[in-house]
């Protein structure tokens, strides 16, 4: 029991939805108010439920991964775990001090020092001041800032601020940890020096709460995962198994309904038009889910007013964030539109896949490698997700999973 | 009320960083620096003398006006400014509001001590004054500082609740100035109490600041006790107020982060 760090029992949190922007003002309220005591009919405030009924508890050197899709819920438990907030109802403790990476560098004044807003940032996460100035040459060669100490961060680079800001967070040694999305700021080398004080923490037994949407990062670094789903546990566990539930439900949940279709020069020339993308398994099955060595068939449906000898068509696969992961093109010799075609196929085999598991989504375009435009570009036209433990319980991290053995020499 | 005491203490180095910050952003870039806090009271002090004592002929108990209004001036400069600055304190940090905990007291009194500031450099002028017009400090001088404490209390008061009431309703930013401007003619800064009509005089001086200001003017430059009477009545409206505001601002508190 007293290695509990973190409880929630039954935590919900219920916004009232205002029809303008976030300040009411008083006329509003007077109006409801005299329009209720002569008996009007007030229309009724809607209420929204951003978390219902949330319950888990964390010990000692567990690191809980967080996912959910965007507008589950997830910013709101943190806000309401950071103390920014309290739940509705329900009831929810902490033991030990509590850090956060997820608003670094929110306290800083544009007009103070560097140094004066260490102080201040330091303080306002509720480090005292004689540890701020016994730890102040740590953070300062953390944030790698020291000739720019003394001037107003006025005049620093974003990189800079955002290296004092997570040098100051990071050094205010919670015992339980928030932490979002902090993969996906920074230059390479600051993200090595964020993902080695992560596993320094980790090594110190700390609590972390670890929320991406880099799914893999998750299955890395938690030792439990939680999702959720408009604002309920949908289910909290092992990690791999968590995962997996979660990418069935993505791979369901988004069809191709969202898919845009956007060309360029859509009132120009547009000889080119992609009618329809589909995906198919092996035996041209249609298929979403793919085992991370399977095969995968993409068949591109167009048409072509004219002939269009230069044209080349492409397929680009692009992470949930909009990062490109890679692509495949067409080799303008072999498909060639010499005349006008009203509609005519073609296809793509991916073959073996070689993405780790993962929720992914494909870009399909037409484009004249010339001038660089689009003929047509499909964005997301198609969803594609691979599920890696169907053939082997191989791990390996990041997108790629690398065809790989390992074998024992002596 | 234990608990506000207790955060306060606790946090005592967030607030003093948060009272160092709000001073010197607010000098930095100004030729003129810290010379302003001088020049606000200084500026009323001159047409203070000009309208009330040159044109209207307003009494002023026997002292130099620009001394008796000099005396009042600095202290009501200080109560104006922590009310407008402790009442917008909460949505000027909003950002930090609402990304961050801290114990949200922590930026009031931080207005409170920042207003400390510009109220000591207002004084050295008042000192030159006293000194130029010959008039000696008493021992009642002393009574200055349990009369500050009374107003930083009545202060802190009035901005947890106004301030809770701003990330709410953004009218009481339109209402501040008027509703100070109002409560300095109620307040005896241009004029002496003894010119209110004897049947108006337990009304005045329900104005908790009425028998604060009367109180620095008699301890500074007449050399009397205050009005004790009165600065009871004060003092009991002091806690009746602070008495609403702590539950309420705790209450508050802790959904700012929702609706500012």
């Amino acid at each position: 029991m007293f290695d509990t760090t973190i409880a929630l029992s039954g935590v919900s949190k219920q916004y009232r939805l205002r029809r303008g922007w976030y300040v009411t003002s008083l006329k509003d309220e007077m109006g409801r108010l005299a329009a209720r005591l002569l008996g009007h009919d007030v229309e009724p405030r809607e209420d929204f439920w951003a978390l219902r009924d949330v319950s888990f508890s964390l010990k000692r050197g567990e690191v809980l991964g967080l996912i959910g899709m965007n507008g589950a819920g997830k910013s709101t438990l943190l806000k309401i775990l950071s103390k920014v907030t309290v739940p509705t109802t329900g009831s929810f403790m902490t033991n030990g001090r509590l850090g956060s990476l997820i608003e670094i560098g929110a306290g800083f004044h544009q007009d103070l020092t560097g140094r004066e807003n260490v102080f201040l940032n330091g303080s306002i996460m509720g480090m005292p001041r004689r540890e701020v100035q016994r730890k102040f040459d740590q953070i300062v060669a953390f944030a790698e800032v020291e000739r720019f100490i003394d001037t107003p961060i006025k005049f620093y680079s974003s990189g800079m601020l955002m290296r004092l800001g997570f040098a100051v967070a990071a050094h205010t040694d919670p015992d339980i940890l928030l932490i979002d999305e902090i993969l996906a700021v920074g230059d390479a080398s600051f993200q090595a020096k964020c993902l080695n004080k992560l596993a320094e923490l980790k090594e110190q037994d700390k609590t972390i709460i670890l929320v991406s949407h880099y799914l893999t990062n998750i299955t890395e670094h938690s030792t439990k995962v939680l999702w959720i789903d408009h604002g309920t546990v949908r289910m909290l566990g092992d990690p791999n198994a968590v995962v997996d539930a979660y990418l069935e439900h993505v791979s369901v949940d988004m069809k191709t309904e969202d898919s845009q279709h956007e060309a360029r020069d859509s009132d120009g020339d547009r000889p080119i038009s992609i009618l329809d993308v589909t995906l198919a398994d092996a035996d041209e099955q249609p298929e979403s889910r793919f085992d991370r060595e399977g095969t995968a068939v993409i068949d591109v449906t167009y048409t072509a007013s004219r002939p269009v000898p230069g044209a080349i068509f492409g397929v680009s696969i692009v992470d949930l964030h909009g990062y490109g992961l890679g692509g495949v093109v067409t080799d303008p010799d072999s498909v060639k539109i010499t005349a006008p075609v009203e509609q005519a196929v073609l296809r793509l085999t991916l073959s073996p896949l070689l993405f780790n598991k993962g929720a992914y989504t494909l870009d399909v375009y037409a484009l004249d490698p010339k001038t660089k435009r689009h003929y047509d570009l499909r964005r997301r036209a198609l969803r594609l997700v691979v599920d890696g433990h169907r053939s082997d319980s191989r791990e390996s991290t990041g997108y790629i999973f690398y065809p790989h053995r390992w074998e024992q020499l002596k | 009320m234990r608990e506000s005491i207790l955060n306060i203490v606790q946090h005592w180095d967030l607030i003093s960083n948060f009272a160092r910050r709000d001073i010197k952003a607010r000098y930095k870039q100004t030729a003129l620096g810290l010379a302003w806090s001088l020049l606000q009271p200084l500026s009323m002090m001159v047409v203070f003398t000009l309208v009330f004592s040159l044109f209207a002929k307003v009494p002023s108990d026997g002292i130099p006006y620009p001394v008796f209004a000099y005396s009042a001036l600095i202290f009501w400069t200080f109560f104006s400014n922590t009310i407008s600055g402790g009442t917008g304190t909460m949505v000027a940090n909003a950002t930090l509001i609402r990304k961050i905990y801290f114990p949200r007291e922590t930026l009031l009194i931080a207005v409170l001590l920042a207003g400390l500031l510009d109220l000591g450099v207002a004084s050295l002028l008042f000192a030159g004054m006293l000194f130029y017009y010959k008039i000696s400090l008493s021992l009642a001088a002393l009574w200055v500082l349990p009369l500050l404490l009374l107003q930083f209390m009545l202060s802190f008061g009035v901005i947890s609740l106004t301030s809770a009431a701003h990330v709410n309703f953004r009218d009481m930013g339109h209402a501040l100035p008027l509703v100070i401007q109002l409560w300095m003619f109620a307040t005896p800064v241009a004029y002496p109490i003894s010119v209110i009509p004897g049947w108006l005089r337990p009304f005045y001086l329900l104005n908790p600041m009425a028998p604060i200001i009367d109180g620095y003017r008699r301890a500074l430059v007449l050399g009397a006790t205050p009005d004790l009477p009165a600065l009871g009545m004060s003092m009991a409206i002091t806690a009746i107020i602070l008495g609403v505001a702590l539950p309420v601002f705790r209450r508050t508190a802790r959904t700012f982060a929702d609706v500012i």
